[in-house]
This record gives C-alpha cells, sequence and structure tokens, in this order.
C-alpha cells in the first residue's frame, strides 16, 4: 500500500472513530501538477485525498483559522517537516494545544518520493536536529549572499524595487501559520499606524513590519514566498533574520514545542550588544 | 485590402509614436515580474506571454493615487486637488481580456460620476489589442462570452501572421486610425495567413450561474461556506484581476497636513465591510468570497448589464491556495438542480 492509500485510511479511520472532527489534507488541483487544501469531514471524503511530492503547501496555517480549534475537539492535519515545525512554534507561542492536533507526517525525499514519518503526536517527531542542519538551497544562499556583499545604498535600491512591486495583497500574510495575529498592524485603522498605500514608504513599512515580525519564528516553509503573486524574494528577508537570531542567540526556532520564544524570554547570558 | 505590420518595422513605429508625442507601453518583464511598462523600443517587449502577472488596469487606475494634498492653517484649509497626467499613451500587445476590462470598467467609473482620474486616462490612451497565439489550463475567456480574438475594448487589433513576421491589422476606432496614420508609411498592405486562434474550453455555463445566483434561496446555501472553506483571505485575486476596481480613501499626514489618497482595496479582507461600531456584516470569508462572485455575476449584470469578468483566469493562477472563479462556476453549473 502506497502512503497515499495509507493516510486515505488512517483519515478515514481518524474520522469514522470521532477521535477528530475534521482532516485537512491536499486533493487535486485545478491542473496536473497543482493540489489543493482538502478539508474532510467524514470518511468518505478522506478518500479523496491526494499524497505526493506536489504536496508542497504548509498546511499548518489552517490550524489556527478562527473557531476551528475553540470546542476542543481533535484535528487531524497532513504536514512535512516544515509543517511540524511551525505545530512546535505555534505550541510554544502558546497558539496551540498539543492534543488537539494529530499529525500525518511525512517527508518529500529527492522531490519525488514521499516517505511516512512515525507518530501522530506533536511529541513524536524529533526534528530538531534536522532543523539545525538544514540549509537553504545553494540558489538562495547565493543570491542571500549577493545582496550581503552590497553596500547598504545598494542594498536599500534593492529592496526599494523589490518591494515597489508590493501589491499588498497580503497573501504573504494569509498564508503564514505564524501570522495569526486577529487583527494586523496593518489593519488597525484608528488611526492608521501602517500606510495601506503603496509608495516606498508604505511598501517598506508593511514588508518590514512582517519581517520583524517573524525574527526568530519563521519556520522556513517557503509559502509567503511561493504565495506572492509579485515574486518578491520573501525567502532572502526570512533568511537574513533567521541568521540573525541564530547568531545572536543560538536560537533556531521550532526545534521543539517546549521552547521559549527567543524574543519574548530572557536569559542571563544574553548578548547585550546593542545596548550602548 | 487589409494591412500588415511587420516586426521588423515595430522599433520605427514606437520611435514615429514617440516623436507624435506618445510614450508606448507593452508587456514587459522586470524583477521578476511581468507587467505593462514604458518601453524605447521592441526588445525592451515581452510579447510572447500568454499574459502578464499585472493587469493593464493599473494603468489607469494605480495601486495608490494621490488626491488632495491638503494644508490646515489656523485660520483657513488650503488644497490642491491633484489631477492625473494627460500624458497620451499607446499600449501595444494587450490581450483581448485584458483590454475587455478597461470597457467593462467604463460604466463603473462613469454612472452616478464621471471619475477623472479614470476617463482623463482613457481618454489619452490607445489600446491596441494582440490577439492571442496560445492559451494556458487557466484561460476561460470563451466562458465568459469573450474569445482570444475579442475586440471589445480595443482601438486596434492586431493577428499575429502564422510566420511570426508580424500582425494583420485591423482598425476598431477612430483613435486606432489617427494612431495608425502616424505609421501608414510603415505598413503592407496585403493579406497574410494569420496563427489559428488556441482552442479556450467552455468551462462552465455562465446562463446557468446567473441563473442560480439570481434564486435569493442561493445567498443562503452550504455552497458558499464549503467552496470557500481554504480561501485564506488574501487579495491576490482581487487585485490581480482586470476588472475589481474597489478603493478606499486614505488621508496620510499630520494634524496640520497631508495627502489624501485613492488606495486599492478588496473584499477579501475583513477590513473591508468592518463598521466603526465594530460590527461587521461580511464576517466571514465564505460571505466574502459569495460578495466577489454576487458581484461579478450579478449585482454588476443588473446594473451595468454585462457581467464583470473577463476570463483572464488571473485569480487561479495566481491564487496561492488554488480557488479562483473558475472552481466555483464550475461547482454551481454542476449544482444539482
Amino acid at each position: 500500500m502506497g502512503i497515499q492509500e495509507q493516510y486515505r485510511s488512517e483519515a478515514a479511520a481518524l474520522l469514522s472513530s470521532g477521535e477528530v472532527k475534521l482532516v485537512i489534507g491536499f486533493g487535486a488541483g485545478s491542473t496536473a501538477d497543482r493540489r489543493r487544501p482538502l478539508f474532510a469531514r467524514t470518511p468518505e471524503e478522506a478518500q479523496k485525498f491526494v499524497l505526493d511530492a506536489a504536496c508542497i503547501a504548509n498546511l499548518s496555517t489552517y490550524l489556527l483559522a478562527e473557531g476551528l480549534l475553540s470546542d476542543g475537539k481533535k484535528v487531524g492535519v497532513f504536514l512535512k517537516p516544515d509543517g511540524i515545525r511551525s505545530v512546535n512554534i505555534l505550541i510554544s507561542e502558546a497558539q496551540l494545544k498539543p492534543e488537539q492536533v494529530v499529525i500525518l507526517g511525512y517527508a518529500i525525499e529527492n522531490g519525488k518520493d514521499v516517505a511516512a514519518l512515525e507518530g501522530r503526536n506533536i511529541s513524536d517527531f524529533s526534528i530538531g536536529e534536522k532543523i539545525r542542519n538544514l540549509t537553504p538551497p545553494p540558489h538562495v544562499i547565493e543570491a542571500a549572499e549577493k545582496i550581503e556583499a552590497m553596500s547598504a545604498e545598494e542594498r536599500f535600491e534593492y529592496w526599494k524595487e523589490e518591494f515597489s512591486k508590493c501589491i499588498k495583497c497580503y497573501a504573504c500574510r494569509q498564508v503564514c501559520p505564524m501570522c495569526y495575529c486577529r487583527r494586523c498592524i496593518v489593519d488597525v485603522n484608528q488611526p492608521q499606524w501602517v500606510s495601506t498605500s503603496s509608495h516606498t514608504l508604505g511598501n517598506f513599512e508593511w514588508n518590514l513590519v512582517r519581517a520583524f515580525h517573524l525574527a526568530g519564528r519563521c519556520a522556513s516553509c517557503g509559502a509567503c514566498d511561493r504565495a506572492c503573486p509579485v515574486n518578491i524574494p520573501l525567502r532572502l528577508v526570512n533568511y537574513r533574520m533567521g541568521k540573525e537570531v541564530r547568531s545572536a542567540f543560538d536560537y533556531v526556532a521550532g526545534e521543539n514545542s517546549d521552547q521559549k520564544p527567543v524574543l519574548a524570554s530572557f536569559k542571563q547570558d544574553d548578548p547585550e550588544t546593542f545596548i550602548l | 485590402m487589409t494591412r500588415i505590420l511587420l516586426r521588423n518595422k515595430l522599433d520605427d513605429c514606437i520611435a514615429a509614436w514617440r516623436s507624435a508625442g506618445f510614450s508606448v507601453l507593452a508587456p514587459v518583464k522586470r524583477h521578476e515580474m511581468s507587467s505593462f511598462g514604458e518601453v524605447q523600443k521592441s526588445s525592451d517587449m515581452a510579447l510572447d506571454l500568454v499574459l502578464t502577472e499585472r493587469t493593464i488596469k493599473d494603468q489607469f487606475f494605480p495601486q495608490t493615487e494621490p488626491l488632495i494634498k491638503y494644508k490646515i492653517g489656523k485660520h483657513q484649509i488650503d488644497s490642491e486637488t491633484m489631477t492625473p497626467p494627460e500624458q497620451k499613451r499607446v499600449f501595444f500587445g494587450v490581450r483581448p481580456c485584458d483590454a475587455s476590462g478597461l470597457a467593462i470598467d467604463d460604466p463603473l467609473f462613469g454612472w452616478d460620476y464621471k471619475d477623472d482620474y479614470w476617463f482623463r486616462r482613457r481618454d489619452n490612451s490607445v489600446i491596441v489589442t494582440i490577439a492571442c497565439a496560445q492559451a494556458d489550463d487557466f484561460c476561460m475567456c470563451t466562458s465568459v462570452k469573450l474569445s482570444p480574438d475579442s475586440a471589445k475594448g480595443a482601438d486596434v487589433l492586431l493577428r499575429p501572421l502564422l510566420e511570426g513576421s508580424g500582425w494583420q491589422i485591423e482598425v476598431l476606432s477612430e483613435r486606432g486610425k489617427a494612431l495608425l496614420e502616424i505609421v501608414s508609411s510603415l505598413l503592407l498592405e496585403g493579406n497574410g495567413h494569420t496563427f489559428p486562434l488556441p482552442q479556450v474550453a467552455e468551462k462552465f455555463d455562465v446562463e446557468k450561474v446567473m441563473e442560480w445566483l439570481a434564486d435569493p434561496a442561493s445567498f443562503e446555501s452550504q455552497f458558499w461556506k464549503d467552496i470557500a472553506l481554504r480561501c485564506v483571505g488574501c487579495g491576490s485575486c482581487t487585485f490581480l484581476c482586470p476588472t475589481c476596481h474597489c478603493f478606499d480613501i486614505q488621508d496620510e499626514g499630520d494634524t496640520y497636513q497631508g495627502i489624501r489618497r485613492k488606495n486599492w482595496d478588496s473584499c477579501s479582507f475583513a477590513n473591508f465591510t468592518m463598521h466603526t461600531s465594530g460590527h461587521n456584516p461580511r464576517n466571514t470569508q465564505s460571505t466574502r468570497w459569495r460578495q466577489r462572485i454576487m458581484h461579478k455575476f450579478n449585482y454588476y449584470q443588473g446594473k451595468f448589464g454585462v457581467n464583470s469578468c473577463t476570463g483572464c483566469g488571473r485569480c487561479t493562477r495566481q491564487c496561492p491556495v488554488d480557488m479562483g472563479i473558475t472552481e466555483t462556476l464550475q461547482a454551481i453549473t454542476n449544482l444539482p438542480r
């Protein structure tokens, strides 16, 4: 039995036993190479699940949909290691109760093979070491190094150009599991703290606010980067922020769910190089 | 006898239009994104794209537009109305779906009040559409009763010649005629073999959809909740839509001075309908998605006699969760009746 069939029947079993009220997985998309999020509430619907190497979205973003978990019931979800990492971060930030999430874990190997990950509860997955050793693809590192080698003026120009494409659709925010604020600061409009205009200032305000809020929290799933309809290289922003946090605090987000959020906690030996 | 514009004369045409005072805008690919931008020569153009990622709408209804500059003094308020430029523009290589979008939005911007910002740009622009030679999986113009060679919204329609050497010209308006006058010495007389139009399959039955939407019982249907379940509530489908036209007015500045701006807004956002009291009549994503579909295929039709969709398919093509108008309208078509 392939993993797709295995997970279809496991999802069906979870639903028919009543252990979970819903399973979030993937279904066929509008073209042969697309997959779309699929929500199954019955064992029959679970038969529509698809699981293959095209299932790259991080479905953990749906776990914090308004009201979904407020009844205390459990939800099943198909997650890759980056999704598991996201769940670790969400638990450590007290946004999820570990017992409410049943994980159908899988990994995509060599870009084509899908393997099941052992375990169902978040504590079953030890991804810490893997995450510590995770390196982005060479082209990302290369692009990041190119930007780091620029002068401050050149770098400003680079991001000004890139952010000038921004249409403020907030797709980056909406697909991000870490952007769970019920009211984002850009939507606070009495007064309007962050400009909704797509001029240079407004574009920087939005993109930098998001980058700052993700520092030490990003699961590197790449959802924002893929979602951006105007192809702003958001992965480079988040990669850099992750690097900063790691070098300052030796902290990698999402290693486990017991971590204390790095920017919301304090250690005696934290570096204080920024205090003059 | 029709006329032909040869590809190797395009640079001369651009130069002639520019010296006649026009800016020439065409599909361009810059910084990993395709949109309409100013070009100096034909090699700047990306004419082989199925469709640009951004629509031509951006050039008529910019995402942010300053309206008024104001200054509040002790005894008076000074304000200065900011008007859009009157630069004459040629849009070369517009796809039929995008050009149709302009024609669809005209009645909206000219309805109870003539939007000077829109019409100043419209009146100073000439639209040269190029019929499609290719389509992708997301194209659906035929489903909304348009076609890969629709002339709607165009002043000139070009049909690509089979051998790729140029385009056969069809003049559709006085404005188009005047534009071609400028380059008449560069055009050839003749009939070429034009490229066959791509087959764009009909994906839904728009009549059936409209009938279902018009039924008051459909408004509270469970259908909306099910179909919108995975919508993440971003605005990409609305901002990349060639006809979506909603905007918000924002004052930027301090207590004493500032600029009033017209910024794109989206019915996908919760803030779009948020009342000052905190009550939100569209407080779930399904009610927002329903609004988008109802607006395009019911309300707009009722007001202006036309659907507000050109079948470009961008909503699905660029949706992060593979939603879009096609899937929704297909599902409505297939609902048991």
